[in-house]
């Protein structure tokens, strides 16, 4: 009785609820069926054997793909559908994205803006905030990922780290209502590795709902309030970090953490 | 030569200027329009777009402009030479210019097209912001060769009646039994045309450039 009260009341205010996502390419059954729900400032890891849809599932929630079926629901607001239930144009959908912010594995910041202008862009072109208001906070927020030094250097002029901090910090000036990280580490040297970790688990800390891909199992298992776990294009596991790392239930994720030497 | 003949040179060099000039103004914008057919893989639009410069690019100057100028009275439409060139140009700079704003487009990075979508940025936004100022950067030399191949395709003006510089230098030296000094003055005025196309190309350049590097 209490449990299922407590439930009702959380997803009354869920984030995010993706319901029941298939995706296609060709052939290729990427997803099948996927669904779950994210409240307000938890952190879910996905994480599985590479192909199994992860970054697929991440993409359909911003319609950068677009699922053959199935819903996301941001904040309740259809993706991609207006109230009606007809499929919105480029600019509605536009406005719907711009509360979800994106970062991505191969950085993609704009190579003609500084890091300064790659971090305003969005809130002065699509936002259509004032230019002194955002410039502040978009040198805040720099400040914030510890580039308030580089706020006027081209991307090319940066280490990988550096960029992929730019990357968060270009998401964060949107104030999204919810971050999704697309494997931020899987492209960067090892030693640039932890400066990105770091900025992702303050944020987890200052409570940003987050979904992370990522093969960092260490940094997932510290961060997340919950672990999904893909394969084939399923969802097989969907439980707490501790559970799933202690005591996984399904032999693919048992030879997954096992591949991965995770002990 | 006489003053007569320094004035036919003027009223040459500016027909060829004048001609050359509505073709870039036509062609550069037009060109970068059919290049985004082609790139967005808009249906039928963008094979259109294919003809077109297909046509287009395989038609010889004087072929075309002679089309235009003999061929369109058939259709009861009449132009003036010089309207007649001016729209034979463009046409030409349309389908060249396409081509070379299309590879630019082609050499452009998606996923940063992909991250502008992610960031909300509508159609508009993604073009003006994201990448048209890429694409205008990777265009400027190819857009200014061809502006330079506009000016020197100029003599075929002449078909039609135009009086160009090559057309002007050939009279001149008709007249005077004397053809190369007139030829070597409308070489120095061609010369002078495409030094300050270069001209303009570094200027636009630097100005991209230095707008790029505040530091």
């Amino acid at each position: 009785m209490n449990a299922s009260v407590q439930h009702e009341s959380k997803t009354h205010q869920a984030v995010l609820r993706v319901q029941g996502i298939s995706k296609s390419f060709g052939d290729n059954h990427v997803l099948k069926d996927i669904s779950f729900d994210m409240q307000k400032g938890e952190v879910v890891s996905l994480l599985g054997p590479s192909g199994c849809g992860k970054s697929t599932l991440l993409r359909c929630i911003n319609w950068l793909e677009i699922p053959d079926a199935g819903h996301i629901r941001l904040n309740s607001e259809r993706m991609g559908y207006a109230v009606n239930g007809t499929k919105v144009g480029d600019a509605q959908l536009s406005k719907m994205r711009s509360k979800i912010g994106m970062v991505f594995q191969h950085f993609a910041l704009w190579p003609h803006m500084t890091v300064l202008e790659n971090v305003m862009a969005s809130p002065l072109h699509v936002q259509k905030r004032n230019r002194k208001e955002v410039e502040q906070e978009a040198r805040a927020v720099l400040k914030r990922v510890g580039l308030e030094d580089k706020i006027n250097m081209l991307p090319s002029r940066l280490s990988g780290g550096q960029k992929q901090r730019v990357g968060i910090a270009r998401a964060l000036a949107m104030k999204p209502d919810i971050l999704l990280f697309d494997e931020p580490t899987s492209a960067l040297d090892p030693m640039l590795v932890g400066e990105v970790l770091e900025v992702m688990r303050d944020l987890a800390a200052e409570g940003s709902t987050m979904v992370i891909v990522t093969h960092e199992m260490k940094f997932a298992r510290q961060v997340s309030s919950r672990i999904i776990f893909m394969d084939s294009g399923h969802i097989i596991e969907n439980r707490s970090p501790e559970e799933f790392f202690d005591n996984p239930q399904t032999d693919k994720a048992k030879t997954f953490l096992h591949s991965v030497q995770y002990k | 030569m006489n003053f007569y003949d320094y004035l036919s040179f003027v009223y040459g060099a500016v027909s060829t200027i004048g001609v050359s000039f509505i073709a870039i103004i036509v062609g550069i914008p037009l060109g970068l329009g059919l290049a985004l057919l082609r790139w967005a893989k808009v249906p039928l639009l963008g094979k259109c777009a294919y003809v077109y410069v297909s046509l287009v690019r395989s038609c010889p100057a004087v072929t075309l402009i002679m089309l235009i100028y003999f061929g369109l009275p058939q259709f009861e439409i009449s132009l003036s030479p010089l309207v007649a060139a001016m729209i034979s140009f463009s046409i030409t700079a349309t389908a060249f210019n396409c081509e070379i704003w299309r590879s630019a487009l082609l050499s452009f990075d998606r996923s940063q097209y992909e991250a502008a979508q992610a960031f909300g940025m509508n159609r508009w936004i993604r073009f003006r912001y994201v990448l048209l100022p890429q694409v205008w950067r990777s265009s400027i030399p190819g857009l200014i060769n061809e502006m330079t191949l506009l000016v020197k395709n100029s003599p075929a003006i002449s078909v039609i009646g135009l009086l160009d510089i090559t057309r002007a230098a050939q009279r001149i030296g008709a007249r005077t039994y004397e053809p190369i000094p007139p030829l070597l003055v409308g070489f120095a005025i061609y010369i002078v045309i495409v030094m300050l196309l270069i001209k303009l190309q570094k200027h636009l350049e630097v100005r991209i450039r230095s707008a790029q590097e505040p530091l």
